[in-house]
C-alpha cells in the first residue's frame, strides 16, 4: 500500500478520490446527489417551476401533463414543485442536523479520548446512559423545551435585522429541529472518536508536539482533528441518511416540520393518507426520498471503502 | 459469575440514571398536564395538582415516587386518563407490542442471517451484489412508506389479511412485515460482514487445509465466530422492538406501547413518561446482560478475558 502510493506519488487524499471516482456505484450516486441538490435548491427559482402553494381545486389529483409534471395533490397544487421545496427541506434539516450532531460528537469524543482516565471513564459512562434512553422521548421533550427560545431568537433576529418576519420565521422554526436531532445524532460519532484518539494520542508525533511546549489545545487542533478526519467523513456520510430518517419519522407522526413548511416526510405522510384514490401522491415523495437515502448510503460504503487503508485491495 | 454481578450492578445504575434524569427533564418542560381544550381555572389547577402530589417540592416527589415504586410496585396514576393507573395501561399494551415485535425479530433473523450467509459465501459475485443491494434498499425504505405499500399490496388483495386493528390472528402479519423489514436488512448486512471476516480467519484456512467440505466450513467452523456482531445487535434491538414504534402502530391501528411514548410525552403525562422509560430501560439493560452472556459463549476468547 505504502509502496504504491510512493510509485504513484499521489497523497493519500488523491489515492482515496481515485478510488472512489473508480467505485462505480459510489460516483454515481454522489452526481445523483449532486443532481438532487441542485434541483431542490436552484430549479425552484426558475418561473417555469410553479408555486408548491398555489391551490388549484380544478385539478384535484391529477397525472402526469405537460402543465404538472408529477400531476397535482388532492388541493390541486402542482406535485414537482411540493416534492422539490420538501426536498429542499429534508436535504436542510438532514445537513444541519448532522452538522450538530458532528461538532458534538467530535468535541466530545476528542476530549473524553485525550484526557483518558477517569475523566475518559466517566463521559463515556454518561454517553451509555444517554443511549438508553428512548430516542423518541428525548426528541420530542428536547424539542418541546427548546421551541420558547427559539421563538424568542426568532423575534430578536427580526428586530435587530430588520429582515422580513414571515421570510425568517419559517426557516429559524427549523432550529429546534435539527437541535433535537443533532443533540441525539453525536453519540456514535463521539465513541468513534474516542477510540480513535485513545490510540493517537500515544503516537510519537504527539510525544514530539508536547516536547516542543504545545498546549493541550493546539495539539488537538493541529495534530488529533486531521487525522481523525478519514473515519468521520465516513462516520458522517453515513450519519445523513439516518437524520434524515429521523425528520421524516417525526414529520410523519406530526412531531418535525410543520406548516407552512413541507419536507418529504409530510408529504409522505399526506400520500399515505390518500393512497387509495390516488397513489402516486405517496409514491412520488417517496421515490425521491428512498433514492437520495440509497445514494447517500451508496457515497458512505464507497467514502469507506476508499478512505479504510485496510478494504484497500489494490 | 463475579463478572456477572458486575455487570447487573451496572445495569441498576444505569436505570436509576435514567429514571433520574427522565424525572427531572419531563417536569422542567413548559407545560402540564391538565392543559386541555379549556383552560382551568387557578384553583382548580391547585387542587388537581395537590390531588397528584405536584404541588411538593421536586426532590420531596422524586423521594416520593421511588418509595412508591420501591416499597409498593406502584407506579402512580396516569395524569390524562383519570382513574387509570400507569401500571394497567403498560400491562395492557404490553402484550400487542410484544407479539408484534417477537414475530418482526423473528423475520428479521430468518430472513436475514441466511441472506447473509449466502451473500457472504458467494462473495464479489451475483448473489453477494443482489442481496446486499435488497439490504440497501430496505434500510432506506422507511417504515412508513413500507406500511402504506404494504396496506395497498398485499392487505387489499390477499383475502384474510387485514390492513387495521388487532382481532384476528392474521392481524400481525402486516405490521410485522412492516417492522421487520429493516432488522433484517441490518441483520444481512451484519451477518455478511461477520461471515467474511470468520472465513478469511485462520482456522477457517486450518478447516479447509484438514479436508472439510463448503458447508461443513460454513457451519461448524465460520457461523459461530461469524454471527458475534449479529448477536450484539439483535440484543438491544429486540429490547426496541418490543416496546413498541409509533409509527407502525400508527399505521396498522395495534393498541401497543409505541403509542402511548410520544401521547405521554406530548400530554405531559409525567407518571406514564416514567413508567414508560422505566421499563424500556429495564429492558434494555437486560438484553445487553443476555447479550453479554452468549458472547461469553460464542466466544471463548471473551470468556478467558473476564
Amino acid at each position: 500500500m505504502k509502496n504504491s502510493n510512493a510509485s504513484h506519488g499521489c497523497s493519500l487524499w488523491q489515492d482515496a478520490a481515485r478510488r472512489l471516482l473508480r467505485n462505480r456505484p459510489a460516483a454515481l450516486s454522489g452526481v445523483f446527489l449532486l443532481l438532487m441538490v441542485a434541483a431542490c435548491f436552484i430549479l425552484p427559482v426558475f418561473p417555469c417551476v410553479p408555486n408548491p402553494n398555489t391551490i388549484d381545486l380544478n385539478a384535484i389529483a391529477q397525472g402526469c401533463s405537460w402543465q404538472h409534471l408529477l400531476g397535482t395533490d388532492h388541493l390541486g397544487r402542482d406535485m414537482l414543485a411540493r416534492v422539490l421545496y420538501g426536498g429542499r427541506i429534508s436535504l436542510l434539516v438532514g445537513f444541519a442536523a448532522t452538522t450538530v450532531s458532528l461538532f458534538l460528537g467530535l468535541g466530545y469524543g476528542m476530549v473524553s479520548g485525550y484526557a483518558g482516565g477517569r475523566v475518559d471513564t466517566w463521559m463515556m459512562r454518561a454517553v451509555d446512559v444517554l443511549f438508553a434512553l428512548p430516542f423518541i422521548v428525548v426528541v420530542i421533550v428536547f424539542s418541546l423545551s427548546i421551541e420558547e427560545p427559539c421563538r424568542e431568537f426568532t423575534s430578536w433576529v427580526v428586530l435587530h435585522t430588520g429582515w422580513n418576519r414571515d421570510s425568517v420565521a419559517p426557516l429559524l422554526g427549523l432550529v429546534p429541529l435539527f437541535l433535537a436531532i443533532g443533540a441525539l445524532g453525536w453519540l456514535t460519532l463521539a465513541r468513534i472518536v474516542r477510540t480513535q484518539t485513545l490510540a493517537l494520542r500515544e503516537q510519537e508525533y504527539v510525544l514530539a508536539a508536547r516536547s516542543l511546549g504545545l498546549g493541550h489545545c493546539s495539539i488537538l487542533m493541529r495534530h488529533i482533528t486531521p487525522n481523525l478526519l478519514g473515519p468521520v467523513i465516513v462516520y458522517t456520510t453515513l450519519a445523513v441518511p439516518g437524520i434524515m430518517l429521523t425528520e421524516s419519522t417525526l414529520s410523519f407522526i406530526g412531531l418535525g416540520v410543520k406548516a407552512p413548511n413541507s419536507s418529504w416526510g409530510t408529504l409522505i405522510k399526506e400520500g399515505a393518507d390518500r393512497m387509495e384514490i390516488a397513489p402516486q401522491l405517496l409514491l412520488y415523495p417517496a421515490l425521491f426520498f428512498c433514492l437520495t437515502l440509497l445514494a447517500l448510503n451508496f457515497l458512505g460504503d464507497g467514502l469507506r471503502d476508499a478512505l479504510d487503508p485496510r478494504s484497500a485491495k489494490d | 459469575m463475579r463478572f456477572l454481578i458486575k455487570r447487573v450492578l451496572q445495569g441498576v445504575f444505569v436505570v436509576f440514571v435514567l429514571e433520574t434524569l427522565t424525572f427531572f427533564l419531563v417536569r422542567a418542560l413548559p407545560g402540564n398536564p391538565f392543559l386541555g381544550e379549556r383552560k382551568l381555572p387557578d384553583y382548580i389547577l391547585a387542587q388537581l395538582n395537590s390531588l397528584y402530589g405536584l404541588d411538593a417540592g421536586a426532590w420531596e416527589q422524586y423521594a416520593r415516587y421511588w418509595k412508591a415504586i420501591l416499597l409498593h410496585g406502584d407506579f402512580g396514576p396516569s395524569l390524562v386518563r383519570e382513574g387509570v393507573q400507569v401500571s394497567e395501561m403498560i400491562a395492557q399494551a404490553f402484550p400487542a407490542s410484544l407479539l408484534l415485535g417477537s414475530i418482526a425479530m423473528l423475520l428479521a433473523i430468518v430472513v436475514g442471517i441466511p441472506a447473509g450467509m449466502l451473500a457472504a459465501y458467494h462473495r464479489n459475485h451475483l448473489p453477494d451484489t443482489l442481496l446486499m443491494l435488497g439490504a440497501v434498499a430496505g434500510i432506506c425504505i422507511p417504515s412508513f412508506v413500507l406500511a402504506p405499500l404494504l396496506e395497498i399490496s398485499l392487505g387489499m388483495h390477499v383475502p384474510g389479511l387485514s390492513v387495521a386493528g388487532w382481532d384476528d390472528s392474521l392481524c400481525v402479519v402486516l405490521p410485522a412485515m412492516a417492522l421487520g423489514a429493516v432488522n433484517a436488512a441490518y441483520v444481512a448486512r451484519l451477518t455478511r460482514g461477520g461471515m467474511v471476516e470468520a472465513l478469511s480467519s485462520d482456522f477457517v484456512r486450518t478447516a479447509r487445509a484438514k479436508g472439510a467440505g463448503p458447508s461443513r466450513i460454513l457451519w461448524r467452523h465460520a457461523l459461530r465466530s461469524g454471527l458475534l456482531p449479529v448477536v450484539a445487535y439483535l440484543g438491544p434491538a429486540f429490547a426496541a422492538l418490543i416496546t413498541g414504534s409509533f409509527v407502525v402502530e400508527t399505521c396498522f391501528q395495534v393498541p401497543g406501547l409505541g403509542l402511548h411514548f410520544v401521547n405521554a410525552t406530548t400530554d405531559r403525562d409525567y407518571f406514564l413518561i416514567q413508567g414508560l422509560v422505566l421499563c424500556y430501560g429495564v429492558l434494555i439493560v437486560l438484553a445487553n446482560l443476555i447479550v453479554d452472556i452468549l458472547l461469553a459463549w460464542l466466544n471463548p476468547r471473551i470468556r478467558s478475558a473476564e
